[in-house]
């Protein structure tokens, strides 16, 4: 029951097949950026009140969105890193936290520029836009974390350590326009009648712009966990063969 | 799972659930700070002293906008439709500011009991739509429920 578990864990497996995948998703990927990006910028109506600046959103949402996954996946692999020492889960967890800082870092700047247009400020210090600027905070303290550790081992412990922690953060950024009294709106629930607000016209091109994101946060992240696999198994057999035959 | 592999999990389970209700007791404890903005209706149950800094949201009233002629002074009613604050003001006014839009609003209650506003943002809430769609939904009558949204704060 456990074989496919720890097949999961061996670099060169995943090597292969994410080598197999890797077009797949990037073609998805293009195909959904290209009609996301057009539909949002030249066939969403504007906005009864917010005009144009609504297409902002198209940016914002999916970066803000993709953004609250990085601490419950370094987490994940955190844990699998410090109960079973699987060797790609501590690469996954490396490679995840400088991408995660850069899309965290996109949807503060997206927000802002959102925010600078239509509240009158483009920052404030409610409870949405600090927690989101804590997790900016934290991940570039898990990213220190790691370089200032001269040891591998050491450092993936310390990293999964302060990934887990870090994940309560992320619960504090999802329910804080519920729970305090922020600037910040709270999330829109879908509205399925052509007559209704946030109607299909708003949401089908917003889901497109955020699976397409999410393909790009998967592209992103195992071009850069191979990366991670020559690196650190440069030493083993089947590297050596793959750069020989290169 | 072998033994010592089940130990760790517990163990790292045992302290995200120990911290997890720290931090949770500490948000709860610190809610009232962490909230941006008091309601008409805190301030009108005396919550506020004159002359303390804070902020005021609130839905701007219809029919309670009054702008000076020859100047850039305005007044108007914050209301979270069970009490109404006054803010006074002079500056310019953010492009999404007009009656029944929320705003949140920087300043001081004054010595005479009026509230002087250094600063007014828009506070827009969650539903989007277009103009027909708007226009559509108005001549149904079905936009007095989108009001509550801030009320409810």
């Amino acid at each position: 029951m456990w074989q496919w578990f720890f097949k999961l864990g061996s670099p060169k497996w995943f090597y292969e097949l994410s080598g197999k995948w890797l077009p797949w998703l990037v073609a998805a990927m293009s195909l959904l950026l290209v009609i996301g990006i057009t539909w949002a910028l030249l066939f969403v109506p504007p906005d009864y009140q917010q005009g144009n600046t609504i297409r902002i959103m198209y940016i914002h949402v999916p970066f803000a969105s993709i953004s609250l996954a990085f601490f419950p996946l370094m987490a994940v692999a955190g844990t699998i890193t410090l109960v079973w020492r699987m060797k790609l889960a501590d690469m996954v967890a490396k490679t995840a936290a400088p991408l995660g800082a850069w899309f965290t870092a996109l949807a503060l700047i997206s927000g802002s520029i959102w925010g600078s247009d239509i509240w009158g400020t483009w920052w404030i210090w409610d409870g949405r836009l600090t927690s989101m600027l804590l997790q900016f905070f934290l991940l570039v303290g898990v990213i220190s974390l790691r370089s200032a550790l001269e040891d591998t081992d050491a450092a993936a412990k310390a990293c999964a350590v302060l990934s887990i922690v870090g994940c309560i953060n992320v619960f504090v950024i999802k329910y804080s326009v519920d729970w305090w009294n922020t600037l910040h709106q709270p999330s829109s629930p879908i509205g399925m009648a052509g007559d209704s607000a946030n109607g299909p016209e708003i949401w089908v091109p917003l889901v497109i712009m955020i699976v397409a994101v999410y393909l790009f946060f998967a592209v992103s992240l195992i071009l850069s966990t191979r990366n991670e696999i020559l690196q650190r198994e440069r030493r083993s057999k089947w590297v050596q063969e793959l750069l020989a035959s290169a | 799972m072998e033994l010592h592999r089940r130990k760790r999990l517990g163990i790292i389970l045992f302290i995200t659930a120990g911290l997890s209700v720290a931090i949770g007791l500490t948000l709860y404890a610190l809610s009232q700070n962490i909230d941006l903005f008091f309601t008409p209706t805190q301030i009108a149950a005396g919550e506020v002293q004159a002359g303390q800094r804070i902020r005021v949201g609130g839905m701007v009233k219809e029919g309670s906008f009054v702008s000076a002629e020859d100047s850039l002074k305005v007044s108007f009613a914050a209301t979270d439709y069970a009490n109404d604050v006054t803010i006074y003001y002079e500056g310019i006014l953010p492009d999404l500011f007009r009656e029944g839009q929320g705003v949140v609003v920087e300043g001081a209650i004054d010595a005479a009991g009026l509230f002087q506003a250094s600063r007014v943002l828009a506070k827009h809430d969650e539903n989007y739509m277009s103009v027909e769609v708007k226009a559509a939904l108005d001549a149904a009558g079905a936009t007095a429920e989108n009001h509550t949204s801030l009320a409810e704060n």
